[in-house]
C-alpha cells in the first residue's frame, strides 16, 4: 500500500475502539523464543498494560514469518496488523490511548535517545542458537537456524559489534545499565509520576535479562548491581504484572518465573 | 537377383516422454523398386543374418541390442522392410539420435569389396545408419509478462553415459524471482518404459486468487513402469515449502499459513489412457488415480490426499465428439495438524469450472481464497468442427467449436461426521455453469480456448466471469 493509503487506513481504524479480542503473536516460549525477542513482546505487553488495554497473548512457530515486517511480537487488533513496539505507540495514539502526552519536546527527544541506546546495547547482547530449531523437522531445524544465525552476525557486522569480545559486551551493557540507572536516580518512572514507554522498554530487557535461564550469570550481576534498577523492574511487575495472575484468567500473560 | 536398396522416409516424429506419435500419422511403408526381376516379393522367404548399426559413439551397444532384435525373426521381405521400420522408431523414441537411416542389402555383399563366406543365397544384411545428438545442447530465452522480466537458461545432456541417460538443467533468472531445476532421467535398457527420473528443483509461484506466494525448494525421485494395459508411477518427494503474504492487505487466515514447512511424500499414480490424442480425442478414455501420503517418512506436514480425474469421449455424426470428465479428491490430515493452504485443492476458472474466476470458487477470507478439502468437478462437452469448416485439411483443422456444461463443487470437511453427511455436503450448493466458445490446439500439448459462459448456482464468496473467458492450459475439465 502506498503512504497515502496507509495514513487513510490508520485514520479509519483510529475511529474504531479497542476490541476485547485483541491478540498479540509472539514464537515458542520454550523452545523457539530468542532473548531479543522476549524482552521485546514483554516491552509491548506492559506497555499495552500501562494503558489499561487489554490484549490476549498467543504462541505460534511462525509467528516471526506472520509478521508484516519480520519481527516479533506483532499485534492483531480489528483487521489491522501491527508489529514491533515504536508503531504500536503510534497505533494506539491514534486511538487516544499515550503515555507520553504529558511530555513536552525536550523530554521527548530524550526518551526516543534513550530508548535508542537501549536497544543498540541490550538488544543484540546475546545470541543463542540451538534455541531456533525445534519446532521443526529435520533437516529444516538446521537449515533455518543457520540462516538465522547468518542474519543476526549481519546486523551485529553492520551496527559495529561484529569484533566485539565477550568482556566488551559485557563493558557495554554495564555503560548502558549505568546511564539508566542515573537518569532513573531515586524517581519511580524515568519520567517523575507517570510511566511511558521507556519505563515498558527498559522493564522488557531488563527483566529478560535478570530471569532467563539460558545465559550466565554475568549480565544479571550486572544490572543487578544497580539496585534503583532491580527496584524498578519489582515495581512495574507488581504493579502490572501481579493483580492479573491473581485475578481475572481469561487474559494470559507470558512472563514466565517472576523477580521474587 | 539385382541389389535391393531399401531406405527410410523422411525422419519422423520422435516417440517418447515429450511427444506423442499418433497411429493416424504413420506412414505406410513403401514398396521397394525392383530393378531387373518382377516378383512376387510376399512369396520369397529371406533370411536376415546380419544386423548392423553404424556411426555409434558414446552410446554403449548392449543398450540397442533389444530395440533391433525383432528385425531377425523376419520371413520375408515386406516383413523385413515393416520390423526394420518399427526397429527405427524404437531406436528414435530413445532421444539420442538425430536420424537413423536403414539399409536393406543382400549377404551376397556386392556392395561390400568383398563376398562373405557364410552368405546365404536368400540372405539379407540390414544396418541402420545413425547420427547421434551432440553432447550438449544449450538454449537461452528472455520471457517477459505479468510485470516480469526474466531470462531463461536451459542446458540438456542427451545420452551421458552412453545409454539413454539424460541431464536437463534449467535457470530462470528474473527481476522478481529465481529458480531453477536438474533433471536426470534413466531408463532401463531393453524396457524404456520403465525408467528413473531424480530432480532437484526451486520453483517460486504467485497466488493471487489467494494473496499468497510459495517457494518451493524440493527433491524428488520417480519411477514409471508399465504394467498389463496400465502405467503406474512410484514417487517420493522432499519439500521444503516457504510460504508468504503477496500483500499487506492479505487476510489473517492467509497471513496464519506464512512461514516455512516440510513436506515429505510417497505418491502413486495409476493412469490408463487409450484415447487416440491427448488434445481433441475422437474416441478414447482416460482413467488416472493419484494417492499421496505425507509425513510418514520425516516433514511437518501429514496427510492422506486422493484424486482421480477420468475422461470418456465418443465420436457422433457429422464429425463432432462427445465428451465427458469427472475430477474429485479429498484430503484428509494427520494426527490432528490441521492441513495447510498449499495442500488443498481449489477449483474454478477457465481451466475448470467456466464462468469463475480462477480457483475462486469454495471458503475464503476477505477476499482470499483458502482452497477446500474436497471437491468435484464435472464436464459435458460437445467438440464440432468450425462452422463452414474454413482453412478444412490445415490451419482449420486446429480448431473447434464446443458447448460445455461444467458443474463442481468444493467444501472442507469436518471429520466426525462420517461419509453420508460428507457426500451431501458436496451435493447441495453445487456450482455449474454453460457456454459456447473456440478451442485452438497448440503442439500437442496445450490449448487455448475463448468461451462465453454463463455461471449458475453462485454462492456468496464466489467470484463469476461471466461473458467472455481466456483460458490456457495443459488440463481442462
Amino acid at each position: 500500500m502506498s503512504l497515502a493509503a496507509e495514513a487513510f487506513v490508520s485514520q479509519i481504524a483510529a475511529a474504531e475502539p479497542w476490541p476485547e479480542n485483541a491478540t498479540l503473536y509472539q514464537p515458542l516460549r520454550e523452545d523457539q523464543i530468542l532473548l531479543s525477542d522476549c524482552a521485546s513482546s514483554l516491552a509491548v505487553q506492559a506497555y499495552l498494560r500501562m494503558c489499561n488495554l487489554p490484549v490476549h497473548v498467543s504462541c505460534r512457530s511462525n509467528a516471526e514469518y506472520m509478521s508484516p515486517s519480520g519481527k516479533v511480537p506483532f499485534v492483531h487488533v480489528g483487521n489491522q496488523v501491527v508489529s514491533e513496539l515504536g508503531p504500536i505507540v503510534q497505533f494506539t495514539k491514534a486511538k487516544g490511548h499515550s503515555l507520553s502526552d504529558g511530555l513536552d519536546d525536550v523530554q521527548r527527544a530524550e526518551m526516543k535517545a534513550y530508548m535508542e541506546l537501549v536497544n543498540n546495547m541490550l538488544l543484540t547482547a546475546e545470541i543463542s542458537r540451538p534455541r531456533y530449531s525445534s519446532p521443526y523437522s529435520w533437516p529444516l531445524n538446521q537449515i533455518l537456524a543457520y540462516q538465522k544465525q547468518w542474519e543476526v552476525r549481519r546486523k551485529m557486522n553492520a551496527i559495529g559489534w561484529a569484533g566485539k569480545s565477550l568482556e566488551q559486551v559485557y563493558e557495554d551493557v554495564s555503560q548502558c545499565c549505568q546511564a539508566l540507572s542515573q537518569r532513573l536516580g531515586t524517581q519511580p518512572y524515568f519520567f517523575n509520576k507517570q510511566p511511558t514507554e521507556l519505563d515498558a522498554l527498559v522493564f522488557g530487557h531488563l527483566f529478560t535479562i535478570l530471569t532467563t535461564r539460558l545465559t550466565s550469570d554475568e549480565l544479571g550481576e550486572k544490572i543487578k548491581s544497580y539496585s534503583n534498577l532491580l527496584a524498578f523492574c519489582r515495581r512495574i511487575e507488581q504493579s502490572y504484572f501481579e493483580d492479573s495472575q491473581a485475578g481475572s484468567s481469561s487474559r494470559g500473560y507470558s512472563k514466565g518465573p517472576s523477580l521474587f | 537377383m539385382g541389389t535391393v536398396h531399401a531406405r527410410s522416409m523422411d525422419p519422423l516424429p520422435m516417440h517418447g516422454r515429450d511427444m506423442g506419435v499418433h497411429p493416424d500419422d504413420m506412414i505406410e511403408v513403401q514398396e521397394a523398386e525392383h530393378e531387373t526381376k518382377q516378383e512376387v516379393l510376399e512369396n520369397k522367404d529371406v533370411v536376415v543374418q546380419h544386423v548392423n548399426i553404424e556411426g555409434l559413439g558414446r552410446t554403449k551397444e548392449d543398450l540397442l541390442g533389444y530395440e533391433i532384435s525383432e528385425v531377425f525373426d523376419a520371413k520375408n521381405l515386406i516383413d523385413v522392410m515393416k520390423k526394420s521400420h518399427i526397429a527405427r522408431q524404437k531406436l528414435l523414441r530413445l532421444g539420442i539420435f538425430k536420424e537413423v537411416e536403414v539399409v536393406i542389402d543382400t549377404s551376397d555383399g556386392t556392395v561390400c569389396a568383398h563376398k562373405r563366406a557364410d552368405a546365404l543365397p536368400n540372405g539379407l544384411d540390414v544396418t541402420f545408419e545413425v547420427t547421434e545428438m551432440k553432447r550438449l545442447t544449450g538454449s537461452y530465452n528472455t520471457m517477459v509478462g505479468n510485470n516480469e522480466g526474466s531470462m531463461v537458461l536451459g542446458v540438456k545432456l542427451p545420452n551421458v553415459f552412453g545409454r539413454a541417460e539424460k541431464l536437463t538443467f534449467q535457470f530462470s533468472y528474473g527481476t522478481k524471482e529465481t529458480s531453477y531445476g536438474l533433471s536426470f532421467f534413466k531408463p532401463q535398457p531393453g524396457n524404456f518404459e520403465r525408467n528413473l527420473t531424480l530432480n532437484l528443483y526451486k520453483v517460486t509461484g504467485q497466488f493471487p486468487w489467494s494473496s499468497l506466494k510459495e517457494t518451493d525448494r524440493g527433491v524428488s525421485t520417480e519411477l514409471n513402469f508399465p504394467l498389463w494395459r496400465t502405467n503406474h508411477t512410484l514417487k517420493w518427494e522432499g519439500v521444503w515449502r516457504e510460504l508468504g503474504c503477496l500483500a499487506r492487505s492479505a487476510s489473517f487466515a492467509v497471513r496464519e499459513e506464512s512461514g516455512h514447512t516440510l513436506k515429505s511424500a510417497l505418491s502413486h499414480t495409476m493412469s490408463i489412457d487409450n484415447r487416440n490424442s491427448a488434445i481433441f480425442p475422437k474416441k478414447g478414455a482416460l482413467l488416472r488415480i493419484n494417492q499421496e501420503l505425507a509425513g510418514y517418512t520425516g516433514g511437518d506436514a501429514s496427510f492422506l490426499k486422493e484424486d482421480f480425474e477420468l475422461q470418456v469421449n465418443r465420436r457422433l455424426v457429422w464429425d463432432s465428439v462427445l465428451s465427458a470428465s469427472l475430477w474429485g479428491g479429498c484430503l484428509l490430515p494427520i494426527g490432528g495438524r490441521p492441513s495447510s493452504i498449499a495442500d488443498r485443492f481449489y477449483l474454478g476458472g477457465p481451466t475448470s469450472v467456466r464462468g469463475f474466476g480462477m480457483y475462486s470458487i469454495g471458503p475464503q477470507s476477505e477476499g482470499d481464497y483458502l482452497g477446500g478439502e474436497a471437491y468435484w468437478a464435472g464436464g459435458l462437452h460437445l467438440y464440432t468442427p468450425l462452422p463452414f469448416r474454413p482453412g478444412r485439411g490445415g490451419f482449420g483443422d486446429l480448431f473447434r467449436t464446443h458447448f460445455f456444461l461444467n458443474a463442481g463443487n468444493l467444501c472442507n470437511l469436518n471429520y466426525g461426521e462420517g461419509p453420508r453427511a460428507h457426500l451431501q455436503r458436496l451435493a447441495e450448493c453445487v456450482r455449474w455453469s454453460y457456454g459456447a466458445g473456440i478451442v485452438l490446439r497448440l503442439g500437442n500439448i496445450a490449448r487455448l480456448e475463448l468461451n462465453y459462459c454463463i455461471p449458475m448456482g453462485v454462492q456468496s464468496g464466489d467470484r463469476i466471469c461471466d461473458g467472455v473467458q481466456f483460458g490456457a492450459g495443459i488440463r481442462f475439465l
